[in-house]
């Protein structure tokens, strides 16, 4: 009970720390929406005009996929520059549930891109939001944003080690997409990377969201999307435990 | 021989002063695996969506790669000197202030350059992608002047970073926009047309179409003027970004921000 | 809760590993801390007085559990600092100088409601907890605020009543002072020694030779990684026992004076000090020897301030004793 307290208050205010930062908020809004105009042209000139819509949801997601990879990753170095890192890292809990709330909150503020493109999409491009599952893709919406989250957590545990955890943050932006089929699914890519997609909990969310704009059974994918975040939770709590105690020995806590 | 050792050296010396936060590790994650990543994405992405062949997406997204590190490299040149505190001196400096920033640009572009270089390598060998080997001094050429065209584009907007807070925005929005607008990855025939008007001003989209023109074995004269319109892209803004320096510079000791950040 | 000690550190150490370079990373072992060995009562305050880079800051870091010592072993309310973090982490708070560690887009209420949550102050106290340290420290009214709108001192304040939201039984507080006006450190040093006096153990360290005297029941001065002597303030100003003071302000010092100053019978150590267009200089030599004389010998000529020849204060005793590490 008081873990769920402590995860939902956690959360709410660091998405309400993270939404407060002009560069974040600009970032989130304007950049998803310069890749939606991308998707919608290049859909166009492969003639594609009929997935518009699916071209705005999949550049919202891999908005959303931006925001968590540097949230989690930016965050803790963020906290580190802050000095908070500290602080946080000191209190008489489980890491993982201190740095959990972080990177869920990375993953609320990545719907800003969602929304963004949804919104762009209606407006410049008069793209209509008939939904083929409009309940299922709300619910998937969620599911993705919390399942990245929990994702986020074993990224982050990765990079409370590494001083300059965005430059590996930066290499990781677009293989995901393009292994997940964020903005459209790749039948074209070598086979060793079907079995790399199975296993990343984006394949899944994109393609439950995908699902729920333009039909298909949403729920499978929701449900894998959700199994396979759990059990990221998991391996992130066990190494986060780990990675903490390392920290601690090498002094990489504080920004000394 | 001296303002070319001050452009050299100065920039040399600033360049790893800023970057030595990184490691030897971090460099070729950022700067050599991301972008290839970059050029993977756009490539598979046409051929699924039918858009255009593979030279076109090759060519033209690993001339674009050059633009990461030149557009931050540029903001870089200017916003961390002034977020170290050394933007001050360096204003202060008798030398040429003109001379000092165009020499901080030529390391980024240098950067880029090889990086353009290591992710045509690279993605040209992954995804199988010929080119006649008569074009490689033409190939590199072009990068190089886009390359150059960019790190002033991005000094421009380090300059613009004198005068609003947030100039990772400008440079995080503009390499996105150079994604959209270069025509390096929708042909501009399936642009609007304010959008490729926009394109035709900015660094790339003319390196990137020499390119395409030296890989397709063409020769130098067909190439000619796209890389005269790419240097002239990039003279533009090396001219723009000293007038902007110096507005902002006066404008700055007037109100006493130099070295608020 | 078996022991009698709040803190206690037996052969403290620590090396950090560094690597710098870029393009030939080279490999540096730097020993901030060698060897340090201390007990802490309940309820005491205790002074880390040292100079800067001494190795207070590491000292804190190993027994707030932020540091694992490369050997030796500490206990805080008798639980390994180690081994016992969880234990260790719910009896005690930690504060530290400067602006940095707050959630600057934050208000501090918002800043104070989730650290409670972290610490794991009950629900049903949170609300009754924080408006009473708002109180103490005087942010009562400004709570809803960002914090980034604070002074530096009220963003010290606001560490504070973050460091004691979960009632720690010990308090670390590291520089506290540092950049913080002096009515708002006279009013800090208040704080603390009413928390003091309340039954919290507070570790304290500090370069405020003045801070330290007044706050502190022991001190522990630290330089070089050493505990270089350890009593009670009075205790520590017999280090300069046998000594006498003559400070001299004087336009010009030379070079020269200084060193024949250094080397006459008598004289222990000399300093000199820039304090706008004059000098002080200080000369520490053994009481039985007149040395004022001599001074204003070696620096006839020169246009000199006031003359003093006094006891020998707290501050006379640290630097004897820093200078003689």
């Amino acid at each position: 009970m008081s873990t769920l307290r402590l995860l939902l208050v956690g959360t709410l205010l660091h998405a309400k720390q993270i939404s407060r930062s002009p560069f974040e908020v600009a970032i989130a809004l304007v950049v998803p929406v310069v890749q939606a105009t991308l998707a919608v042209y290049l859909f166009r000139s492969g003639g594609e005009q009929h997935r518009l819509l699916e071209a705005a949801v999949g550049a919202g997601v891999m908005g959303v996929w931006s925001s968590v990879l540097f949230g989690s990753g930016g965050a803790i170095q963020n906290q580190r520059w802050q000095g908070t890192l500290e602080m946080i890292m000191m209190a008489p809990r489980r890491p993982a549930l201190v740095i959990l709330p972080i990177t869920i909150a990375t993953g609320i503020t990545g719907t800003y891109a969602l929304l963004a493109t949804l919104a762009w999409g209606r407006l410049l491009y008069g793209i209509r939001l008939d939904f083929a599952h409009p309940v299922a893709f709300v619910v998937a919406a969620v599911v993705c944003v919390v399942g990245l989250g929990m994702f986020g957590l074993l990224l982050a545990a990765t990079f409370v080690l590494m001083r300059n955890a965005n430059a590996l943050a930066n290499t990781l932006e677009y293989p995901v997409w393009l292994v997940s089929g964020m903005l459209v699914p790749i039948t074209v890519l070598p086979a060793w990377t079907v079995p790399v997609a199975a296993i990343l909990p984006t394949t899944w969310g994109a393609r439950a969201l995908r699902e729920a704009t333009s039909g298909g059974p949403v729920w499978p994918s929701v449900a894998l999307c959700l199994g396979i975040s759990l059990i990221c939770l998991l391996v992130g709590f066990l190494v986060m435990g780990r990675v903490e105690r390392r920290a601690r020995a090498a002094a990489t806590l504080a920004l000394a | 021989m001296k303002t070319i050792r001050l452009m050299a050296v100065g920039g040399t010396i600033a360049y790893r002063a800023l970057f030595n936060w990184t490691t030897p590790g971090m460099f070729v994650g950022t700067l050599l695996v991301g972008p290839l990543f970059q050029l993977l994405f756009f490539a598979y992405l046409g051929r699924q969506l039918q858009v255009a062949d593979d030279r076109f997406y090759i060519v033209g997204n690993a001339v674009l790669t050059a633009s990461l590190a030149c557009v931050f490299g540029g903001t870089m040149a200017v916003a961390n000197e002034r977020r170290y505190g050394t933007l001050g001196h360096v204003l202060l400096s008798p030398r040429s202030r003109t001379l000092i920033f165009w020499g901080r640009v030529l390391p980024y572009a240098g950067n880029g350059l090889l990086i353009a270089v290591v992710t045509l390598t690279v993605g040209a060998l992954l995804l199988g992608l010929r080119i006649p080997l008569s074009a490689l001094p033409g190939l590199l050429l072009a990068m190089a002047a886009g390359s150059l065209a960019c790190g002033f584009f991005g000094l421009t907007l380090g300059a613009l970073g004198l005068r609003f807070r947030d100039v990772w925005v400008i440079s995080n929005v503009a390499v996105a926009l150079l994604l959209l607008l270069t025509g390096v990855n929708v042909p501009a025939d399936g642009l609007p047309g304010w959008m490729v008007t926009v394109g035709q001003w900015l660094p790339i989209t003319h390196a990137a179409s020499a390119a395409r023109s030296f890989a397709a074995g063409e020769g130098f004269a067909s190439a000619a003027p796209a890389l005269g319109r790419e240097l002239l892209v990039g003279a533009v803004y090396a001219a723009a970004a000293v007038i902007l320096l110096k507005i902002f510079e006066t404008e700055s000791r007037r109100r006493a921000s130099l070295d608020t950040y | 809760m078996g022991s009698d000690y709040a803190i206690e550190a037996d052969d403290l150490r620590r090396t950090y590993r560094a690597r710098t370079g870029w393009l030939k990373p080279t490999r540096t072992e730097v020993e901030a801390v060698r060897g340090v060995t201390f007990e802490v009562g309940r309820g005491e305050l205790f002074g880390l007085l040292g100079p800067n880079g001494a190795g207070k800051t590491t000292t804190i870091k190993m027994l707030n559990t932020l540091l694992i010592p490369t050997s030796g072993t500490a206990r805080v309310g008798g639980f390994d600092v180690v081994k016992q973090t969880k234990q260790v982490r719910r009896r005690i708070g930690y504060v530290f100088g400067g602006d940095r560690g707050l959630y600057d887009r934050l208000s501090a209420l918002d800043n104070l409601r989730y650290f409670a949550e972290l610490y794991g102050v009950a629900p049903r106290e949170q609300k009754r907890r924080i408006a009473e340290l708002l109180d103490l420290v005087g942010l009562a009214g400004r709570e809803r605020e960002r914090v980034e709108g604070y002074s530096r001192g009220m963003r010290q304040r606001l560490h504070i009543a973050r460091g004691l939201l979960h009632s720690p039984d010990v308090l670390f507080l590291d520089e506290p002072s540092i950049g913080v006006d002096p009515v708002a450190a006279r009013e800090l040093r208040r704080t603390v020694g009413d928390l003091a006096a309340t039954g919290t153990t507070v570790l304290l360290t500090t370069h405020y030779m003045a801070e330290a005297d007044e706050l502190c029941d022991r001190i522990a001065v630290i330089s070089d990684g050493c505990i270089q002597a350890l009593g009670t303030p009075a205790e520590l100003r017999k280090h300069a026992d046998g000594f006498r003071v003559v400070e001299v302000e004087a336009y010009g010092v030379p070079d020269t004076a200084v060193d024949t100053l250094r080397g006459l019978p008598g004289v222990r150590e000399t300093a000199v000090e820039v304090k706008g267009a004059l000098q002080l200089l200080t000369v520490h030599s053994d009481a039985h020897v007149d040395v004022q004389g001599d001074v204003l010998r070696e620096l006839a000529g020169i246009r000199l301030g006031r003359v003093n020849s006094r006891e020998p204060t707290l501050e006379d005793a640290y630097v004897a004793i820093v200078s003689a590490a």
